[in-house]
This record gives structure tokens, sequence and C-alpha cells, in this order.
């Protein structure tokens, strides 16, 4: 009973002290372990903060995608995004171009692209049409599992 | 006794030739296989991609008084201990910005024969010679109607090898490519991309 209250006031120690840590601007990044530590960043804690964001399928959410058309004619589009997970997430994006018509803008460089996201962060990538009558896009991910 | 020597010899070799590795075609659009040490296809669609990305996103293509550059690739140097084809990387890249309108590539001027047509100069030698009298003389080019690059495509493939623990070694491969002015000599864009890959000691790098 002594041993489970003690750990009890572990944890509440832990989780309130992380609670107060928040960066007062959501575009500076403080990870995990720079921090001071939290049920997630804890030494003893983290393992089990892992497996149950992992069991809770935790990953990436897309919260922003902006489309501008740069000076060269060619349209830009920022996707901009939260990884969910406590752990980092690994994954691939293919881009398709699509012209007024709705076809598909053929390229040499249509290929799966690697990106990787720390723990509990935001992300952002940015990608370029290869042609000037590019109207319009559809953006893929899969895992990537050529990376460890 | 001899029947069934015959069927155990073709059993053997049926079974033999049934564990031979069926040969595959790739999909190249969905490839999950895994990594190789040496450099593959997909590094080199990596490398080419983030190129072009960075090139197209750069603006420095796009010119300022309208119309658009002459672009030639130039010598790009294979620094690795793989026998390499620089096209491999450089005619994605040629192809994706020609497609963009923002520059013409010439075939008239290049840094390897891959990039150059031996047609451009041939014709001409052979209107300066006895048998250009054999061609209609309005079909053959007049002299000073080639144009000159403006701009021309550099770089270079660098291969590391290092050693990462006493079973890994780690090989890191550098391309990096520039676009030069050749009027002024000024360096347009540049950029650098680094695939790195750990794997066992006893795979071959090359």
């Amino acid at each position: 009973m002594k041993m489970l209250l003690l750990v009890a006031c572990m944890l509440a120690t832990v989780v309130l002290t992380g609670c107060n840590e928040e960066s007062c601007d959501g575009r500076v990044q403080v990870q995990d372990k720079v921090k001071s530590d939290n049920l997630g960043g804890n030494i003893i804690t983290r393992p089990f903060v892992a497996a149950g964001s992992g069991m809770l399928g935790h990953g990436i959410e897309i919260t922003d995608v902006k489309q501008t058309r740069n000076e060269a004619g060619l349209l830009e589009v920022s996707v901009i995004g939260f990884n969910k997970a406590y752990n980092p997430n690994r994954f691939e994006y293919y881009t398709e171009w699509l012209d007024e018509s709705g076809a598909v803008i053929e390229s040499a460089t249509d290929n799966w692209m690697p990106f990787s996201v720390n723990a509990r962060s935001n992300f952002s990538f940015k990608v370029v049409s290869k042609s000037p009558n590019a109207v319009d896009f559809r953006i893929n991910t899969r895992k990537n599992r050529k990376v460890k | 006794m001899k029947t069934i020597f015959t069927l155990v010899v073709f059993s053997i070799l049926f079974v033999l030739t049934g564990c031979v590795q069926e040969t595959k075609n790739i999909d190249m659009t969905n490839d999950n296989a895994k990594a190789v040490l040496a450099l593959d296809y997909r590094d080199f669609d990596q490398a080419a991609t983030e190129m072009v990305q960075s090139l197209l996103s750069s603006g420095k293509l796009a010119k300022p008084e309208g119309g658009q550059y002459v672009l030639t690739t130039g010598v790009i140097t294979n620094d690795t201990m793989q026998r390499i084809d620089t096209d491999l990387l450089t005619a994605k890249i040629e192809e994706d910005i020609t497609n963009s309108g923002q520059v013409i590539m010439t075939s008239a001027i290049g840094g390897k024969d891959s990039n150059r047509d031996s047609m451009v100069n041939d014709l001409r030698d052979v209107r300066d010679s006895a048998k250009g009298e054999e061609f209609q003389q309005d079909t053959l080019p007049n002299k000073g109607t080639l144009i000159a690059p403006d701009l021309s495509l550099s770089g270079k493939i660098y291969q590391r090898n290092l050693s990462y623990d006493k079973k890994t070694q780690q090989v890191e491969y550098y391309f990096q490519l520039k676009i030069t002015d050749l009027k002024s000599g000024l360096r347009f864009w540049q950029k650098e991309v680094l695939i790195g890959k750990r794997g066992s000691n006893k795979a071959v790098a090359w």
C-alpha cells in the first residue's frame, strides 16, 4: 500500500511539473529530454506512454495545406501537420499534379519521397509542380520501410 | 533397379530446378524492397527529385527579361567506387526542367558525348566538304545559326565509406550539383543531397 502511494505521488509530480512546460510559442518545439519531464518524457513512464500511443495508433495529422503559384507560374503546395505519436514517424509521400481537365501530368521525377518527423512535433514539407499547366494536386502517403 | 535410379535422378533434377529463385519485374512505383548498400534506382530518383524541387522553387531559372535560358550539361564527376553513368541523375533533371518551360537544353555542346548530338557538327562538316554540294543548299544550316548556352549544369557524386562498428559499415553518398552562368562565371544555384546507408561489413558498396 505504501509502495502504491509512493508511485502515485511520483506520477502526480511528473504530470504536474510536465504540464507547465509547454512552449509559449507554437513555432518553437521543445522535445522530450530537453524540456522538463512529463509522462511522455520521463525515463520510467516513457516506454508505457510510447506503447500506449502505439496501441492507440497515433500517427500524423495534417493541419493545413497552402497553395500558391510562384513567379515562374508553377504551383507550390505546402503541407503542414503534426505527429501525434510518441515515436518518430518515417513516411513517404507521392505527389500527382493535375491539369485543367483533371488528367495527371507525368514527369521524370514522379516517385515516393522520404520524410521523417520527430515524436510529438510539427512538420511541413513543400512540393513544386514541374509544369505550369498544373492546377490541382493529389498527395498520397505510405510507411517508409527502407529507413530504420 | 534402373527405373528406380532414373526416377530418383529425375526427382532430384525436378527439386533442384524448383529451388531456383523466380525472376520478377519490379513494381517501380510501389517498390517496398529493402535498401541496398550501393546506389540503386530509388536513390537516383530521390536525389533527382530533390534537385528538381530545389531548382524550380528557387526561381533562379525564371529569366528576368522573359524568355528561356539555354542550358547545357557540363561535367558531372563520378567520384564513387561504383561504375555509374551520371546520366542516371541528370537525364531526369533535364527532362523535368525542360518540361517546366523555363529552360531549353542544347545538344550542340556538352560535357560528355551523351549530352551532345554529334549530327550537329557532322552536318556542318558535310556542308563544308565536297559532299555538301549533293544537298539542297537551303536545307543545310547556315554559319552562325547555333545558339550558345547561357547556363551550365555540373557537379559530382561522391562516396565516403566509414567503419560504424565491428560488424557495420556506413556509406555516405553526396550528390552535388551547381548551375553556372557561362558569360559571367557566377553560380546561379547549387544543391547537395546526402543519402546515407548502414549495412553489414560483408556487403560491398561497389
